[in-house]
């Protein structure tokens, strides 16, 4: 289905790709049952003629508290280095500034920049501007933004309340726009208006695509590759340059400049497909700037796989033969070394859709156990529609099945009951809420903050790494096992299905 | 999309404009961020009617990088919530929050369950009262608190949550009082990254005189069955500027308790000593044990002290002479008290930052005015972190560097000024707390480390 760059909002992924927050069941029912491969489920009977692929959907009474995705803008446009954040909202929404800012200032570090505190202005509405409307008090924030940081973008984010008052948010970006000669983009975030967070990545590369990127671009960078990224560490310059690529990381950390470049690149890539869907198929649709359809890039079949469309993409398939070969060879005997001792182990992925299908296949690489996986959401399909971007049926066919496969909005309760039916030696996790119940049962956790630990050849080795040391921290988390006790009812600890309450309301 | 109804609100909608403008770098959060004051209360567990994004928003930034404070039994991601969508802004919500509680009951252990509201609900008008009583009758622990994100701050939030626990939860009749037995009414939970620490050392301190004392929020509270405790007690202890004097006034209303107020947290022994010969003569304490125990306290202090004395008098390389205080009223008086009178530095700046009520703010002003017999301080009030910072940039330090007691968003600025950080407020995310107290005669020996283990440890 063709993105739509003409009107101001994004359509939510729901809309867009049919997608789900609430599934259990092996890993390859759901790959048969996602548009990939079908595109009709069973029991919920045809959905031809609906704009977006549908997979039955497990919803409950009880939920605890999610995400949204004015959180997802937060930490993509509130990171853009040469800009400014304003948040159309009460102030309690601009409470994100701190852990973005946290996140943000080791980024930065991390990547060698200059740290800095982000740059987030509330609007800070009011009671009486839930009556009055707050399109005043935006103007103002937006003006103040320009004239303290003299960015070279504002952007602005709706929120819960800004949505309902309906504020006019377009006419005073584009009244700002014109007075201050820099883009003023409105991203339409509203929480409450999908069901899953991560449409608040599309909002962002939405109000990026209309209002940054370059139109006309005069000139091509034949060399330069756009990395759809977050904060991690710098692993992609490295590994291009074997192929004699720049890369042009994006969204997180680039400069406004990086992002109206990207329709000169080459092509564009990412470590997930959750996070790159829209941009990279925009980006091709709109500019023919190439996406690599290909499997993600962990392990060596999916690392490989990647690496050989990103060359023939960019015209470079005999560099990237020879850097196959030589990291193999390097990397062959490190994973060798490894394999015996993590052996036997049981691992759980609890992380967000794409990027679990890779960190499944990097356990199994090493030899470990995955008997279950939690993602937080589910995409039926991607929005190129390419059965070659299919990551799950990449996992389940290169990898074999995952058992107990679970797509859960981050739900602690249902967490628990998860945890006993595999009962696994360590979690790797990202997003926050899990690990801590995890712990309390005496497992421990991998927290990637870093979303390209285990990316590529190294990455394997860096995983490996990463569970031997975190196996040490049981002691920790075993001693303090047997000392807590949980906020649940026995009667829920007891209950082996985590979805119980779903099906009895669906009953 | 339209606005659907607005709940008719009496009398306290702002006729004029208000003046509130942008806020950067924030200081505060919403009225929803007091899901962390009930979550404060051991076994009291919160239930969020709002959009999916709110309770994380609170909990990861006043819970987490704010000290790492962890979550509590029902806080943080335990925390049930209605995820509100699409459908409950046209359609109501009151459904989808009676299906919620009903499912929360099922599924989790608590004493107490308290509702809170967001923006959603209190736009679109929701009755999440007549929900909640419907609750309330059948016999559930359960209370409901309005703190839509545009209705207040966190600060007005948590007292907002703390009557409806008492107006809701608590009997009309007081019974017999419990002498000797006060209510301790103090820092906000979770917003103050040392609370856990400081109020078991004010506990401890009081009763170190005699007292028996509801501290309410916390580890060292014995969770609902203290607060239904409340009406026994003696008398009320609003130890703070402002937070607490309206659930003082309320409890003066209902059982006629009367309340004494402290405006100043006590740190380091002259401070400690006067709260506490303050608060026992009020409560009629007889006064040898209570002069004992100050003794005792200030023998230990002074001990300690006179080992620090060398450090302080002797230290080659130079010790900051101006400070600087970026921080929620409590705290910033707390600590320009300590720092005048005790340490004799010199106060640059003093800026309050939790928005406090305009009824409350002369009250403090005169509280910095009178901070010692030579000392006077014109306290600011500011809420957005730039002006802040542009304020602080233009103060005059002196040749030495400035100490300045702020938050993470000062980190950048300290850096310029090349001056000296300690983080004692919200956001304080290069921090992990544990049970550290700044107050006290113990917390200000814990706090004196902090500052000048960071003066030194940056000298080479
Ligand atoms: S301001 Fe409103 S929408 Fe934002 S966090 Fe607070 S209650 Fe939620």
């Amino acid at each position: 289905m063709a993105i739509n760059l003409k009107t101001s909002s994004v359509e939510t992924r729901e809309q867009r790709l049919g997608t789900i927050i609430g599934w259990d069941g092996a890993a390859s029912s759901l790959a048969e049952e996602s548009a990939f491969s079908r595109g009709d489920c069973a029991s919920c009977g045809s959905s031809r003629g609906a704009k977006a692929r549908r997979v039955c959907e497990l919803q409950g009474p009880f939920t605890q508290g999610s995400v949204c995705s004015e959180q997802m803008v937060e930490c993509q446009a509130g990171n853009v280095r040469d800009a400014v954040l304003v948040q159309h909202s009460p102030i309690g929404c601009g409470a994100g500034q701190v852990i973005y800012n946290s996140i943000y200032r080791n980024g930065l570090a991390m990547r060698g920049l200059p740290v800095q505190n982000i740059r987030f202005v509330s609007t800070n509405l009011r009671e009486r501007d839930m009556v009055y409307g707050g399109a005043e008090k935006l103007d103002r924030a937006i003006r103040a933004a320009f004239d303290r940081h003299r960015p070279n973008a504002i952007f602005i984010a709706t929120s819960c309340a800004s949505g309902i008052i309906g504020d006019d948010v377009e006419s005073v970006a584009r009244a700002c726009e014109a007075d201050l000669g820099v883009p003023v983009i409105p991203l339409h975030c509203e929480g409450f208006k999908s069901k899953h967070w991560s449409t608040g990545f599309d909002a962002t590369q939405h109000g990026i695509l209309r209002q940054i990127v370059r139109r006309n671009p005069t000139r091509k960078q034949d060399d330069l590759i756009n990395v759809i990224n977050l904060w991690g560490t710098d692993v992609f310059t490295p590994m291009l340059k074997e192929l004699g690529l720049r890369v042009n990381y994006v969204v997180d950390m680039a400069t406004v400049e990086e992002l109206a470049q990207m329709s000169e690149a080459a092509a564009t890539v990412s470590f997930c497909y959750t996070l790159g869907t829209y941009l990279a198929a925009a980006l091709e649709q709109d500019y023919g700037v190439p996406q690599v359809k290909a499997p993600q890039p962990y392990g060596f079949a999916g690392t490989d796989a990647w690496l050989r469309e990103l060359a023939r993409v960019t015209g470079r398939e005999a560099l990237a033969e020879d850097y196959i070969a030589r990291e193999h060879a390097r990397v062959k005997p490190l994973l060798a070394a490894l394999r015996p001792k993590l052996k036997g182990l049981k691992g759980y992925v609890a992380t967000g859709s794409a990027y679990a299908h890779g960190m499944v296949g990097v356990l199994r690489e090493l030899d470990v156990e995955v008997d279950g996986s939690l993602v937080f959401h589910h995409d039926p399909v991607y929005d190129s529609e390419d059965p070659r971007q299919d990551s799950l049926g990449h996992l389940v066919e290169t990898y074999g099945d995952v058992k107990h496969f679970t797509v859960g909005n981050r739900q602690q309760y249902q967490f628990y009951n998860l945890l006993q039916r595999v009962k696994p030696d360590f979690i790797i996790i990202r997003h926050n809420g899990l690990a801590p119940l995890a712990a309390r049962l005496g497992i421990p956790a991998i927290p990637l903050g870093d979303e390209h630990h285990a990316l590529g050849y190294q990455g394997m080795v860096n995983l490996g790494e990463s569970i031997l040391a975190v196996l040490q921290h049981r002691k920790f988390h075993q001693d303090i096992a047997g000392r807590v006790r949980l906020p649940y009812k026995a009667s829920w600890l007891a209950e082996p299905d985590p979805f119980a309450l779903a099906r009895l309301a669906t009953v | 999309m339209a606005i659907l109804a607005l709940k008719q609100r009496s009398a306290d909608l702002a006729p004029e404009p208000d003046s509130s403008g942008p806020i950067e770098l924030v200081r505060y959060i919403c009225a929803i961020g007091a899901l962390q004051s009930a979550a404060a209360i051991p076994r009291v567990v919160p239930i969020t009617h709002c959009g999916p994004g709110c309770t994380d928003k609170a909990y990861m930034n006043v819970a987490f990088y704010n000290g790492f404070q962890g979550t509590g039994w029902g806080g943080g991601p335990v925390t049930p919530s209605t995820n509100a969508s699409q459908r409950e802004v046209i359609f109501g919500g009151a459904d989808r929050l009676r299906e919620l509680i009903e499912s929360t009951l099922t599924v989790l252990d608590g004493d107490l369950f308290v509702v809170l509201t967001g923006c959603i609900p209190d736009l679109v008008g929701d009755d999440v009262g007549s929900v909640v009583r419907d609750f309330q009758k059948r016999g559930v622990p359960i209370v409901y608190a309005e703190t839509g994100g545009f209705r207040g701050n966190n600060f007005t939030g948590h007292e907002a949550v703390v009557q409806a626990i008492i107006e809701q939860h608590l009997g009309p009749d007081a019974g017999e009082r419990k002498a000797g037995l006060v209510n301790l009414w103090s820092l906000l939970p979770y917003q103050n990254t040392f609370w856990r620490g400081d109020l078991e050392e004010i506990k401890r301190l009081l009763e170190g005189i005699g007292l028996k004392v509801n501290v309410l929020f916390g580890p060292d509270s014995a969770g609902i069955s203290e607060w239904r405790d409340i009406p026994r007690a003696a008398f009320n202890l609003v130890l703070s500027p402002w937070l607490g004097l309206s659930t003082a006034k309320l409890l003066e209303k209902r059982y006629g308790q009367p309340w004494l107020h402290i405006p100043v947290v006590p740190i380091g022994a002259r401070q400690s000593t006067a709260f506490l010969r303050e608060v026992a003569a009020f409560a009629g304490l007889p006064s040898a044990p209570v002069e004992d125990f100050i003794a005792r306290e200030e023998a230990r202090y002074y001990n300690y002290i006179d080992g620090f004395t060398d450090f302080y008098s002797e230290y080659w390389w130079g010790l900051p002479a101006k400070f600087a205080v970026i921080g929620d009223s409590a705290y910033n008086l707390a600590l320009t008290k300590f720092l005048v009178t005790q340490l004799g530095l010199i106060p640059a700046r003093q800026i309050v930052t939790e928005d406090p009520p305009d009824e409350h703010r002369e009250a403090i002003r005169a509280q910095f005015r009178a901070i010692d017999h030579d000392v006077s301080v014109e306290v600011e009030f500011d809420e957005d972190s730039f002006v802040i910072h542009d304020k602080i940039r233009s103060t005059d330090f002196g040749q030495k560097p400035p100490i300045i007691f702020g938050t993470t968003w000062e980190r950048d600025l300290v850096k310029e000024l090349k001056g000296t950080l300690v983080e004692v407020g919200f956001p304080a995310s290069y921090e992990v707390v544990l049970s550290r107290s700044y107050v006290g005669y113990r917390g200000a020996l814990a706090l004196l480390e902090r500052i000048y283990t960071t003066v030194v440890s940056r000298s080479a």
